[in-house]
Protein backbone atom coordinates (compact mmCIF):
# COMPACT_ATOMS: atom_id res chain seq x y z
CA UNK A 1 0.00 0.00 0.00
CA UNK A 2 1.53 3.32 -0.92
CA UNK A 3 0.61 6.63 -0.40
CA UNK A 4 -0.80 9.46 -3.00
CA UNK A 5 1.99 10.70 -4.50
CA UNK A 6 2.18 13.90 -6.68
CA UNK A 7 4.09 13.57 -9.98
CA UNK A 8 5.27 16.73 -12.41
CA UNK A 9 5.74 15.80 -15.82
CA UNK A 10 7.38 18.72 -18.08
CA UNK A 11 7.42 18.30 -21.39
CA UNK A 12 6.92 20.51 -24.50
CA UNK A 13 4.83 18.06 -26.46
CA UNK A 14 0.77 17.49 -25.32
CA UNK A 15 0.88 14.18 -26.31
CA UNK A 16 3.73 12.74 -24.23
CA UNK A 17 2.55 15.01 -21.22
CA UNK A 18 -0.97 13.32 -22.69
CA UNK A 19 0.73 9.45 -22.38
CA UNK A 20 3.25 9.49 -19.72
CA UNK A 21 -0.19 10.32 -17.55
CA UNK A 22 -2.41 8.29 -18.97
CA UNK A 23 0.40 5.52 -17.98
CA UNK A 24 0.87 6.79 -14.26
CA UNK A 25 -3.09 6.36 -14.33
CA UNK A 26 -3.19 3.08 -15.16
CA UNK A 27 -0.24 2.32 -12.81
CA UNK A 28 -1.53 4.38 -9.76
CA UNK A 29 -5.20 5.67 -10.68
CA UNK A 30 -4.89 7.70 -7.30
CA UNK A 31 -2.11 10.04 -8.22
CA UNK A 32 -2.47 13.10 -8.87
CA UNK A 33 -0.54 14.30 -11.99
CA UNK A 34 0.55 18.18 -12.66
CA UNK A 35 2.00 18.97 -16.06
CA UNK A 36 4.36 21.85 -17.35
CA UNK A 37 5.10 22.80 -20.94
CA UNK A 38 8.63 24.78 -20.22
CA UNK A 39 11.25 24.45 -17.76
CA UNK A 40 9.71 28.15 -16.70
CA UNK A 41 6.74 26.90 -16.03
CA UNK A 42 7.48 23.91 -14.18
CA UNK A 43 9.75 25.80 -11.72
CA UNK A 44 6.22 27.65 -10.79
CA UNK A 45 4.49 24.56 -10.54
CA UNK A 46 6.85 22.49 -8.35
CA UNK A 47 6.49 25.56 -5.94
CA UNK A 48 2.87 25.42 -6.18
CA UNK A 49 2.49 21.38 -6.00
CA UNK A 50 5.63 20.06 -4.39
CA UNK A 51 5.70 17.12 -6.55
CA UNK A 52 7.41 13.76 -4.92
CA UNK A 53 8.84 12.58 -8.45
CA UNK A 54 9.87 15.32 -11.49
CA UNK A 55 9.75 13.74 -15.00
CA UNK A 56 11.72 16.65 -17.15
CA UNK A 57 12.30 16.71 -21.48
CA UNK A 58 15.42 18.10 -22.36
CA UNK A 59 15.18 20.17 -25.50
CA UNK A 60 12.42 22.47 -25.19
CA UNK A 61 11.50 26.13 -26.12
CA UNK A 62 12.93 28.71 -23.20
CA UNK A 63 15.58 27.77 -20.46
CA UNK A 64 15.06 23.88 -21.49
CA UNK A 65 14.95 20.92 -19.30
CA UNK A 66 18.42 20.54 -18.01
CA UNK A 67 18.64 24.13 -16.85
CA UNK A 68 15.23 23.58 -14.99
CA UNK A 69 16.05 20.55 -13.52
CA UNK A 70 19.33 22.27 -12.19
CA UNK A 71 17.09 24.88 -10.26
CA UNK A 72 14.63 22.61 -9.51
CA UNK A 73 17.61 20.13 -7.64
CA UNK A 74 18.98 23.42 -5.88
CA UNK A 75 15.15 24.58 -4.84
CA UNK A 76 14.11 21.06 -4.10
CA UNK A 77 17.26 18.76 -3.40
CA UNK A 78 15.20 15.95 -1.92
CA UNK A 79 12.60 15.51 -4.69
CA UNK A 80 14.07 12.63 -7.32
CA UNK A 81 14.36 14.41 -11.05
CA UNK A 82 14.78 12.41 -14.14
CA UNK A 83 15.04 13.29 -17.76
CA UNK A 84 12.86 12.01 -20.12
CA UNK A 85 14.18 12.43 -23.02
CA UNK A 86 14.86 11.92 -26.99
CA UNK A 87 18.50 12.92 -26.43
CA UNK A 88 20.13 9.28 -26.04
CA UNK A 89 23.50 11.41 -26.30
CA UNK A 90 26.34 10.22 -23.94
CA UNK A 91 26.77 13.73 -23.14
CA UNK A 92 23.30 14.55 -21.98
CA UNK A 93 23.92 10.90 -19.47
CA UNK A 94 26.91 11.96 -18.21
CA UNK A 95 25.35 15.79 -17.39
CA UNK A 96 22.46 14.17 -16.00
CA UNK A 97 24.75 11.62 -13.74
CA UNK A 98 26.89 14.80 -12.92
CA UNK A 99 23.45 16.78 -11.23
CA UNK A 100 22.53 13.73 -9.27
CA UNK A 101 19.50 13.15 -11.49
CA UNK A 102 17.93 9.88 -13.32
CA UNK A 103 17.67 9.37 -17.12
CA UNK A 104 15.23 7.52 -18.74
CA UNK A 105 15.42 7.80 -23.05
CA UNK A 106 11.97 8.31 -25.16
CA UNK A 107 9.70 6.84 -26.37
CA UNK A 108 7.50 6.71 -23.51
CA UNK A 109 6.66 3.71 -22.32
CA UNK A 110 4.59 1.99 -19.38
CA UNK A 111 7.80 0.24 -18.78
CA UNK A 112 9.67 2.80 -18.31
CA UNK A 113 7.10 4.99 -16.69
CA UNK A 114 6.72 2.01 -13.83
CA UNK A 115 10.89 1.96 -13.72
CA UNK A 116 10.39 5.64 -12.80
CA UNK A 117 7.35 5.36 -10.48
CA UNK A 118 8.94 2.24 -8.77
CA UNK A 119 11.74 4.49 -6.66
CA UNK A 120 8.22 6.06 -5.29
CA UNK A 121 6.09 2.86 -4.76
CA UNK A 122 8.37 1.73 -1.85
CA UNK A 123 8.44 5.23 0.41
CA UNK B 1 33.37 16.78 -56.03
CA UNK B 2 33.37 14.88 -52.84
CA UNK B 3 34.69 11.56 -52.78
CA UNK B 4 34.97 8.60 -50.08
CA UNK B 5 38.03 6.11 -49.89
CA UNK B 6 35.83 2.56 -49.92
CA UNK B 7 36.98 1.94 -46.25
CA UNK B 8 35.48 5.37 -45.52
CA UNK B 9 32.19 4.44 -47.24
CA UNK B 10 31.75 1.42 -45.09
CA UNK B 11 32.76 3.11 -41.67
CA UNK B 12 29.65 5.71 -43.13
CA UNK B 13 27.23 2.70 -43.98
CA UNK B 14 28.24 0.70 -40.81
CA UNK B 15 27.69 3.84 -38.38
CA UNK B 16 24.65 4.66 -39.75
CA UNK B 17 23.60 1.00 -40.18
CA UNK B 18 23.46 0.81 -36.47
CA UNK B 19 21.60 4.41 -35.82
CA UNK B 20 19.25 3.52 -37.80
CA UNK B 21 18.98 0.06 -36.00
CA UNK B 22 18.44 2.33 -32.93
CA UNK B 23 15.97 4.86 -34.67
CA UNK B 24 13.83 1.34 -35.36
CA UNK B 25 13.97 0.33 -32.16
CA UNK B 26 12.43 3.84 -31.14
CA UNK B 27 9.51 3.33 -33.77
CA UNK B 28 8.62 0.20 -33.00
CA UNK B 29 8.60 1.48 -29.60
CA UNK B 30 6.52 4.10 -30.70
CA UNK B 31 4.01 1.94 -32.70
CA UNK B 32 3.91 -0.65 -30.71
CA UNK B 33 4.78 -3.19 -33.14
CA UNK B 34 7.61 -4.94 -34.92
CA UNK B 35 9.52 -2.98 -37.23
CA UNK B 36 11.95 -3.75 -40.19
CA UNK B 37 13.92 -1.52 -41.49
CA UNK B 38 15.40 -2.19 -44.88
CA UNK B 39 19.48 -1.45 -45.01
CA UNK B 40 20.03 2.09 -45.51
CA UNK B 41 21.28 3.10 -49.09
CA UNK B 42 23.66 5.89 -48.15
CA UNK B 43 24.51 8.40 -51.41
CA UNK B 44 25.84 11.90 -52.24
CA UNK B 45 23.46 13.39 -54.64
CA UNK B 46 22.48 17.10 -55.56
CA UNK B 47 19.20 18.37 -53.64
CA UNK B 48 17.06 18.36 -57.06
CA UNK B 49 18.07 14.42 -57.49
CA UNK B 50 17.26 13.64 -53.66
CA UNK B 51 13.61 15.38 -53.95
CA UNK B 52 13.06 13.32 -56.78
CA UNK B 53 13.81 10.02 -55.50
CA UNK B 54 12.15 10.75 -52.59
CA UNK B 55 8.78 12.29 -53.90
CA UNK B 56 7.86 10.10 -56.41
CA UNK B 57 5.04 8.08 -56.73
CA UNK B 58 4.19 6.19 -60.27
CA UNK B 59 5.70 9.12 -61.59
CA UNK B 60 3.33 11.77 -59.65
CA UNK B 61 5.19 14.16 -56.98
CA UNK B 62 3.76 12.88 -53.59
CA UNK B 63 2.49 15.12 -50.98
CA UNK B 64 4.88 14.16 -47.77
CA UNK B 65 4.73 15.21 -44.29
CA UNK B 66 8.61 15.58 -43.13
CA UNK B 67 9.76 16.66 -39.83
CA UNK B 68 13.16 18.80 -39.47
CA UNK B 69 15.59 19.07 -37.07
CA UNK B 70 19.31 20.84 -37.73
CA UNK B 71 21.93 19.64 -35.76
CA UNK B 72 25.21 21.56 -35.17
CA UNK B 73 28.69 20.17 -33.46
CA UNK B 74 31.07 17.87 -35.15
CA UNK B 75 29.44 18.37 -38.02
CA UNK B 76 26.36 20.34 -39.16
CA UNK B 77 23.32 19.08 -41.03
CA UNK B 78 19.62 18.93 -41.24
CA UNK B 79 17.74 15.78 -40.36
CA UNK B 80 14.60 15.29 -42.26
CA UNK B 81 11.98 12.59 -41.44
CA UNK B 82 9.67 12.29 -44.27
CA UNK B 83 6.44 9.80 -44.41
CA UNK B 84 3.69 10.10 -47.05
CA UNK B 85 0.85 12.57 -45.93
CA UNK B 86 -1.73 10.37 -45.89
CA UNK B 87 -0.21 7.84 -43.45
CA UNK B 88 0.64 10.74 -40.88
CA UNK B 89 -2.61 10.11 -38.66
CA UNK B 90 -2.33 6.36 -39.48
CA UNK B 91 1.03 7.17 -37.38
CA UNK B 92 -0.16 8.72 -34.63
CA UNK B 93 -3.36 6.54 -34.08
CA UNK B 94 -0.54 3.51 -33.79
CA UNK B 95 1.44 6.07 -31.69
CA UNK B 96 -1.85 7.23 -28.55
CA UNK B 97 -3.63 4.37 -29.32
CA UNK B 98 -7.67 3.77 -30.09
CA UNK B 99 -9.03 5.23 -26.81
CA UNK B 100 -8.07 9.07 -28.27
CA UNK B 101 -11.50 10.03 -30.23
CA UNK B 102 -10.64 11.09 -33.86
CA UNK B 103 -11.40 15.27 -33.55
CA UNK B 104 -8.60 14.94 -30.73
CA UNK B 105 -6.31 13.50 -33.00
CA UNK B 106 -6.95 14.64 -35.93
CA UNK B 107 -6.07 18.63 -33.96
CA UNK B 108 -2.56 16.64 -32.09
CA UNK B 109 -1.64 15.29 -35.37
CA UNK B 110 1.26 17.79 -36.59
CA UNK B 111 2.36 18.20 -32.20
CA UNK B 112 2.69 14.15 -32.63
CA UNK B 113 4.57 13.99 -35.74
CA UNK B 114 6.91 16.48 -34.18
CA UNK B 115 7.29 14.22 -31.21
CA UNK B 116 7.88 10.55 -33.60
CA UNK B 117 10.32 13.19 -35.76
CA UNK B 118 12.10 14.47 -32.55
CA UNK B 119 12.34 10.89 -30.76
CA UNK B 120 13.71 8.87 -34.24
CA UNK B 121 15.68 12.25 -35.51
CA UNK B 122 17.28 12.29 -31.92
CA UNK B 123 17.61 8.56 -31.34
CA UNK B 124 19.41 8.28 -34.86
CA UNK B 125 21.83 11.17 -34.55
CA UNK B 126 22.44 10.46 -30.62
CA UNK B 127 23.78 7.04 -31.54
CA UNK B 128 26.00 9.19 -34.47
CA UNK B 129 27.41 11.40 -31.40
CA UNK B 130 28.12 8.40 -29.31
CA UNK B 131 29.85 6.33 -32.10
CA UNK B 132 31.61 10.19 -32.40
CA UNK B 133 32.06 10.31 -29.15
CA UNK B 134 31.17 14.42 -29.77
CA UNK B 135 27.62 16.17 -28.76
CA UNK B 136 25.51 17.17 -31.56
CA UNK B 137 23.18 20.48 -30.57
CA UNK B 138 19.76 19.96 -32.02
CA UNK B 139 17.29 22.19 -32.48
CA UNK B 140 13.36 21.99 -31.88
CA UNK B 141 11.60 20.07 -34.50
CA UNK B 142 9.86 22.00 -37.15
CA UNK B 143 6.59 20.78 -38.92
CA UNK B 144 6.62 20.53 -43.00
CA UNK B 145 3.73 19.58 -45.60
CA UNK B 146 4.88 19.46 -49.04
CA UNK B 147 6.59 18.07 -51.78
CA UNK B 148 9.86 16.70 -50.81
CA UNK B 149 11.13 19.61 -53.35
CA UNK B 150 8.67 22.23 -51.04
CA UNK B 151 9.82 20.37 -47.60
CA UNK B 152 13.89 20.53 -48.76
CA UNK B 153 13.54 23.99 -49.61
CA UNK B 154 11.63 24.55 -46.66
CA UNK B 155 14.37 22.94 -44.52
CA UNK B 156 17.03 25.93 -46.17
CA UNK B 157 18.68 23.66 -48.60
CA UNK B 158 20.39 25.72 -51.22
CA UNK B 159 19.48 24.63 -55.02
CA UNK B 160 23.18 23.03 -55.29
CA UNK B 161 23.30 21.71 -51.80
CA UNK B 162 24.90 18.13 -51.21
CA UNK B 163 22.78 15.59 -49.95
CA UNK B 164 23.81 12.74 -48.07
CA UNK B 165 20.68 10.64 -48.65
CA UNK B 166 19.14 8.14 -46.28
CA UNK B 167 16.39 6.23 -47.74
CA UNK B 168 14.83 3.95 -45.25
CA UNK B 169 11.51 1.40 -45.76
CA UNK B 170 9.39 1.29 -42.71
CA UNK B 171 8.15 -2.14 -42.81
CA UNK B 172 5.12 -2.60 -40.15
CA UNK B 173 3.32 -6.19 -39.80
CA UNK B 174 0.07 -4.51 -40.51
CA UNK B 175 1.04 -1.56 -41.62
CA UNK B 176 2.39 -0.87 -44.91
CA UNK B 177 4.34 2.50 -44.12
CA UNK B 178 7.33 3.84 -46.06
CA UNK B 179 9.14 6.26 -44.38
CA UNK B 180 12.36 7.91 -45.31
CA UNK B 181 15.38 10.02 -43.41
CA UNK B 182 17.87 12.47 -45.26
CA UNK B 183 20.50 14.28 -44.02
CA UNK B 184 21.55 17.90 -45.99
CA UNK B 185 25.04 18.72 -45.72
CA UNK B 186 27.19 21.52 -47.41
CA UNK B 187 30.51 21.02 -48.39
CA UNK B 188 32.13 22.64 -45.06
CA UNK B 189 29.54 19.44 -43.24
CA UNK B 190 30.67 16.67 -45.44
CA UNK B 191 34.06 17.36 -45.07
CA UNK B 192 33.45 17.42 -41.69
CA UNK B 193 31.66 14.56 -40.99
CA UNK B 194 34.87 12.48 -43.21
CA UNK B 195 36.62 13.85 -40.38
CA UNK B 196 34.68 12.19 -37.93
CA UNK B 197 34.82 8.92 -39.78
CA UNK B 198 38.57 8.57 -39.92
CA UNK B 199 38.94 9.17 -36.53
CA UNK B 200 36.38 6.42 -35.64
CA UNK B 201 38.37 4.28 -38.32
CA UNK B 202 41.70 5.37 -36.32
CA UNK B 203 39.74 4.53 -32.92
CA UNK B 204 38.93 1.20 -34.14
CA UNK B 205 42.41 0.42 -35.35
CA UNK B 206 43.77 1.14 -31.77
CA UNK B 207 45.58 4.55 -33.66
CA UNK B 208 44.02 6.75 -31.29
Amino acid sequence: MTTTKTVLIVDDSRVSRMMARQYIAVLHADWIVEEAGTGEESLVKARHTTPDLILMDVNMPGMGGIAAAEQLRQEFPAVPISLLTANVQTATRERASAMGIGFVEKPITEARIAQLLATLEAV
Amino acid sequence: MFNLTELENDALIEIFNIGVGQAASSMSAIVKEAVRMSVPSISFIPRTEAARLLGQADGVAERICGVSQRYRGAFDTEAILMFPEDKSLEIVRLMVGEAVPLKELTEMEQEAMCEIGNIMLNSCVGTLANIFQRELQGSLPQYHIGTSDEILTATGSQFNSVVLMLHIDFLLEKHQIHGYVAFVLDISALHDLKEQINLYIARAMGKV
